[in-house]
């Protein structure tokens, strides 16, 4: 479904220093059309929520967990919320320092988390997202 | 012993003559509450609380001292009971020690020493097992911190250092100086973030495990030397600093706790700002006087919402995406205030400013 698409990417994460390195990471793919990185996942919901879907486009959403307000977990569960035609423009992947074996697990009850990505990310296992 | 520190007991028989002999022997010894039926005792024990030994006679006629036993220490587990009763009840008396309803008995006729002695032992037995539920409570909130303590490790601690790994693995394909001085500073960022994590770590062990020291606390000294740490960051960040200290007459308390209070207040005060505003200003207010000392800071910054204000204190939370909190401050504070017996107010507005109110009585171990 990916493939044919323009490839857009969402960083979520409270570190200015991790939205920083996803990018150039990402940017360095040479995939990618459009970056957006939001500190606070709450605005990236609000954007995501007011954004129309583009036809032409798919957009992975990398996610952390733990931030203040909103964590990743209650972003998840709002995104999924939202209309089937959004929600299905997207693919969400958690990317995470946690070596928790409950956030872990927890991954497994969101239906819209594709994977759990260790961090840092590296181009290595970004390459896995857009295989 | 001070009369406030008498063991407190209570001794039930139907009979008045008992107990008012009861009373006039040991009164002077112990605070002695007095009770003719199993009703009326359970009356007493509803009203009066640290009851610590309860004595009983087996022979009443609406029930004997085991089934009043065993009826009252479902309500009131805490007090220990003594029976007392005649050689002709004594399988009655095995049962029940067996059963655990009952921790010694006096057979009659009594002594005053074998009732001393049994009083004394079972207020013995009573304060170890005060003082083992009490440790218990404390132990299992220690392990409740600790278990939010590994838990935070994983992301406060390994959140910043894999952002360094991150950014020195991205480093090594740029060769732009200017990437290279913007990712530096970001790292620099990240390295701060721990230390500053390792330095509440450690205040919250100081202010957890520490025991108080009072001294003699001079606010002048005490805020020009927390307030050198701020001035400078103040200074770089146009930050307008103003300090008001009127200390009437000598203060006693716990210099680190005081320290650790108002240097996590002027951290807020200091970083929470609204990075675009021309003015701003952080303002400090120390007013000791009877004894008292009244501590306010306050800030034209960031604010919290109201949705928040009740959690600020909580290990761990935070309240923003701003700065690099390690939800610790706050909750330091509050453990401070807790062991010095004070309060703690906050007033605050969303992009208008927050301003904290400390009141901390001064210590009546006076100074040495």
């Amino acid at each position: 479904m990916v493939q044919n698409k323009k490839l857009n990417f969402i960083v979520i994460d409270d570190s200015k220093l991790d939205c920083f390195i996803a990018e150039k990471i990402i940017r360095n793919t040479g995939k990618c059309d459009v970056i957006r990185s939001f500190l606070r996942a709450s605005d990236a919901l609000e954007y995501i929520r007011e954004t129309k879907p583009d036809e032409n486009a798919h957009t992975i959403i990398l996610v952390d967990i733990q931030m203040p307000i909103m964590n990743g977990f209650e972003f998840v569960e709002a995104f999924e919320n939202l209309p089937g035609n959004v929600v299905n423009n997207y693919s969400v992947y958690i990317i995470s320092s946690s070596i928790n074996e409950n956030d872990l697990a927890k991954v497994h009850n969101y239906k819209s988390i594709k994977q759990f990505l260790n961090k840092p990310i590296t181009s290595n296992n970004l390459s896995v997202l857009l295989k | 012993m001070a009369n406030g520190d008498k063991i407190k007991i209570l001794y039930i028989d139907d009979e008045r003559n008992n107990l008012n002999g009861f009373k006039a022997t040991f009164r002077f010894d112990y605070t002695v509450y007095l009770a003719i039926s199993a009703d009326e005792a359970t009356q007493v024990l509803k009203e009066n609380h640290g009851i610590s030994v309860i004595l009983c006679d087996q022979r009443m006629p609406d029930k004997t001292g085991v089934q009043f036993f065993e009826e009252i220490r479902v309500d009131y587990p805490a007090p220990v009971r003594i029976l007392i009763t005649g050689y002709t009840d004594i399988e009655s008396v095995i049962d029940a020690v067996n059963r655990g309803h009952i921790f010694r008995y006096i057979k009659k006729p009594w002594t005053d020493n074998d009732v001393k002695s049994a009083i004394e032992e079972a207020n013995k037995f009573f304060l170890t097992n005060s003082m083992l539920a009490l440790r218990n409570i404390e132990l299992q909130s220690a392990y409740d911190e600790l278990g939010k303590f590994a838990y935070s490790i994983t992301h406060d601690v390994r959140g910043p250092l894999l952002s360094i790994i991150g950014a020195l693995e991205l480093a090594e394909g740029i060769d732009d100086l200017g990437e290279i001085h913007e990712l530096l500073g970001m790292m620099s960022e990240s390295v701060r973030k721990l230390d500053e994590y390792i330095k509440n770590t450690h205040e919250y062990y100081k202010i957890k495990r520490g025991v108080l020291q009072f001294s003699e606390i001079d606010f002048n000294v005490l805020l020009s030397d927390i307030a050198a740490l701020f001035q400078i960051t103040g200074r770089n960040n146009n930050i307008r600093y103003t300090a008001k200290v009127n200390q009437q007459g000598p203060f006693s308390s716990d210099e680190i706790s005081i320290k650790v209070i108002l240097n996590n207040l002027m951290s807020n005060a200091f970083n929470y700002q609204r990075k675009n505003t021309e003015d701003k200003w952080v303002d400090v207010v120390i007013d000791v006087k009877d004894n008292k000392a009244e501590i306010s800071v306050s800030d034209n910054g960031i604010g919290i919402e109201e949705s928040h204000i009740d959690k600020i204190f909580t290990m761990f939370y935070r309240a923003t995406s701003e700065e690099n909190g390690s939800g610790l401050g706050l909750y330091n504070v509050k453990d401070a205030l807790a062991k010095l017996n004070g309060t703690i107010d906050v007033q605050s507005k969303v992009n208008e400013g927050t301003t904290f109110k400390v009141i901390i009585p001064g210590s009546s171990h006076g100074t040495k």
